[in-house]
């Protein structure tokens, strides 16, 4: 399966240039977020700023859309335009959107209207804002995408079921082409629930290679990919292999491997035992923020160095456990890297990208 | 050669039309229907909902409503396939489609976190740890791949979808696939705020149709491979032959007036079976009597199969389970297909001028070898199932 094109919403800005810029410069601290009045406590996060979802002639057709659908479909509208595919029959694309907390924000806004204004007051247009698959719907109706349009949810491995169900559906040429991706939108419950139960990186500091204690900051964004069997000759790179808790399995050789470690589980030794002496790792999650389905921006940032052949440095070096890290960028031949994320229950997935 | 490789071996239901298949279908053939005020939780709306009445017992050890009800279809299914608790010495996998359960939407543990800044953790270990495809799948210890499914009123029928596709690729030898979905505070206040629910008990189809009626349930299916069917020494009637899902690409809430996402749908799922439209013997319509669903997808299912065709919505006997509905119905149309009778279509009286078909009014028997359950959803998603009979009874 190839990877034709890749779009990004994440807090220093949208599209893949963006997301190298950042790649290239390197860890910048998370922004103040204002916190409820009831919550005496200032709390940092990666947010996306309002003004970068600033596409307005496709923002128009979803004005009444909330924050974590505008991230989707600009980061599908991204894939799209990312890639050099023309004529696309949009009744042979599918659409799979993968979500850990879905519109849980909303959510929230439409229990505040059952509180506020009683049960048969309620907002209709928060209500249908607060379905889970209203993002996807929304790719769908303002790309025009009329293939199958699904929305999973299976918290840390939503974006791994995506990528594999997106396979599935090539390989059985239900779709010619299938934009499966994920978005995740902060919120203060969201946040509370963090503070409750993760340690905050005091310093705003996401250490992927602490794993004991580990930090977190939340994060939100979306990212997109375009994915084919056709148009070869136009891949970015290929999903060689997606594998969702797959025990030992076999490893393959590879040149570079990427931790989704995030601070999001509270002892991530679990990355250590996975980890090889003679292959460099990297991680990425401080520039984009502690999110359950990160891992499709790491993935995202495993496009770019395949696609350019390079390595970017670890944005984040603290290395307790002298780790073989990538710690500067540089050029360099890559085949194969593999993107790896364990869940809360020891659970691993595992992405294997390719050089096309 | 049809295409019959995915077989259905199991079969299992809960919903207020009966807590077992058994009892389903006696009441279908009662043709009663059980609806009521809310009791589950207190409110203000007077809307009639479709509640499951008790729980049997050993169901009871989850807190979430959900998961019980799932849990509940889940053992019946397996017992029908002849399987135990212990599913590790497979290669099984779970897709199950929600709405309710995938969302943290306890309204006291939010007002206490928004007035006070604090609360306690008991819903958010309960949501984390309820994720249903999850908890099913470390429930009943699987190792193949577990998927949650939340594509609003078509999460069932794209859950059993995907477990197909599973199936046919190898990704695993047998699945459970279906969805689960408790009545909820959210869902009811929601479709209330859309003027989309009737105040009487439903009327699928019918002229004087004033909406639906919220309803929970859950429906799940075994799948399983023709080798690993026949490893255990199971012969089973029936197969899933077919799976077609498509876009409106249109609105967020109304479904696209020409109905081109369901006809999409249907075509694929006949196309995936290798079946032509006649060989439907009778379609379980989504048909939750709002007055825009019924209207499109009466007048695509006379345009692909005719006004003679055997058609009914179970809606009236069960309310509109949103999640679970694509499982509850696929259990419903594999059942009818095996039993070789559908119930009739509670609710409707009267024929509606704009929509070129009726539901059965009585029960009605039925000859062919194939079923079509379709499921229309909140976004715009429309999905289809084919089910079939392996060998004429």
């Amino acid at each position: 399966m190839n990877i034709l094109g890749t779009g990004i919403v994440f807090t220093r800005g949208q599209g893949m240039d963006s997301f190298e810029r950042a790649l290239l410069e390197g860890w910048r601290g998370p922004g103040t977020v204002a916190s409820p009045p009831s919550i005496h406590k200032e709390r940092r996060a990666y947010l996306v700023e309002q003004g970068a979802l600033s596409d307005r002639a496709m923002l128009k057709k979803m004005r009444r859309a909330d924050k974590l659908s505008k991230m989707a479909v600009i980061a599908a509208s991204e894939a799209l335009g990312n890639s050099t595919v023309k004529d696309m029959n949009r009744k042979k694309t599918g659409i799979i959107a993968a979500t850990a907390l879905g519109a849980h924000v909303t959510t929230f806004d439409f229990l505040d209207d059952i509180l506020e204004y009683g049960e048969a007051s309620v907002s209709p247009t928060t209500f249908s804002n607060s379905v889970h698959n209203a993002a996807a719907s929304y790719i769908s109706s303002v790309l025009g995408i009329e293939g199958p349009t699904l929305t999973i949810t299976d918290f840390f491995f939503s974006f791994h079921n995506a990528l594999q169900l997106a396979q599935l559906w090539l390989r059985e040429k239900r779709c010619d082409y299938v934009l499966a991706g994920v978005a995740e939108q902060y919120g203060s419950v969201q946040a509370y629930v963090h503070d409750t139960k993760l340690t905050a990186a005091p310093d705003g500091r996401i250490r992927p290679f602490n794993f004991n204690p580990s930090f977190q900051v939340p994060g939100e964004g979306s990212v997109f990919f375009l994915l084919s069997h056709n148009d070869a000759d136009k891949a970015l790179c290929a999903v060689h292999d997606v594998l969702v808790d797959n025990g030992g399995g076999d490893v393959l050789r590879r040149d570079l491997d990427v931790i989704d470690a995030d601070g999001l589980l509270a002892d991530e030794s679990p990355y250590l035992k996975t980890l090889s002496e003679d292959v460099p790792v990297a991680s990425y999650t401080p520039l984009f923020g502690s999110i359950m389905s990160g891992s499709a921006f790491t993935c995202a940032a495993g496009v770019r160095m395949l696609e350019k052949q390079m390595i970017y440095a670890s944005p984040v070096k603290e290395n307790p456990h002298r780790l073989n890290i990538a710690g500067e960028t540089r050029s360099c031949l890559i085949e194969l890297i593999r993107c790896i994320r364990y869940n809360c229950y020891g659970k691993k997935a595992v992405v294997y990208l390719r050089k096309k | 050669m049809k295409n019959k490789s995915v077989l259905i071996t199991g079969l299992g239901v809960i919903s207020a039309a009966g807590n077992t298949l058994s009892d389903t279908l006696e009441n279908f053939r009662r043709g009663s229907s059980r609806s009521g005020p809310v009791t589950l939780f207190e409110t203000t709306l007077p809307y009639p909902v479709f509640e499951v009445g008790i729980i049997p017992a050993p169901f009871l050890t989850e807190s979430q409503r959900t998961l019980r009800l799932a849990l509940c279809a889940v053992a019946e299914a397996l017992h029908d396939a002849g399987l135990e608790d212990d599913l590790s010495g497979y290669r099984a996998g779970i897709a199950m489609g929600t709405t309710v359960a995938c969302q943290l939407n306890d309204l006291d543990f939010y007002k206490s976190c928004r007035d006070t800044g604090a609360a306690p953790m008991d819903p958010v270990d309960l949501y984390v740890k309820g994720n249903i495809a999850e908890f099913i799948s470390r429930r009943y210890k699987t190792s193949g791949p577990s998927l949650t499914v939340v594509n609003a009123c078509s999460s069932g029928a794209d859950a059993i979808g995907a477990a197909l596709s599973w199936l046919k690729n190898g990704i695993c030898d047998i699945a459970l696939a279906g969805g689960a979905d408790e009545l909820n505070r959210v869902p009811l206040c929601g479709f209330g705020s859309l003027g989309i629910v009737s105040h009487e008990v439903c009327r699928p189809f019918d002229r004087d149709r004033k909406g639906l009626n919220l309803g929970e349930g859950a429906g799940v299916l075994v799948l399983e491979t023709e080798n690993s069917a026949e490893k255990r020494g199971r012969a089973p009637g029936l197969c899933l032959t077919g799976y077609g899902s498509a876009s409106d690409s249109y609105h967020l809430t109304a479904p696209r007036p020409d109905g081109a996402g369901l006809e999409a749908s249907i075509l694929r799922a006949l196309a995936d079976s290798d079946i032509q439209s006649d060989e439907i013997s009778f379609v379980n319509a989504h048909g939750t009597a709002t007055p825009d669903n019924d209207v499109v997808e009466g007048n695509v299912l006379g345009r692909l199969f005719g006004s003679g065709l055997n058609m009914l919505s179970t809606k009236g006997y069960t309310g509109h389970t949103l999640g679970a509905a694509g499982g509850v119905e696929a259990v419903f149309s594999a059942a009818a297909l095996r039993e070789g009778w559908i119930p009739s279509s509670a609710g409707f009286r009267n024929r509606d001028e704009r929509i070129p078909l009726m539901p059965v009014r009585e029960i009605t028997n039925i000859t062919g070898d194939y079923a079509l359950s379709t499921s229309l959803a909140f976004g715009g998603n429309n999905a289809a199932l084919v089910i079939g009979r392996r060998q004429r009874a």
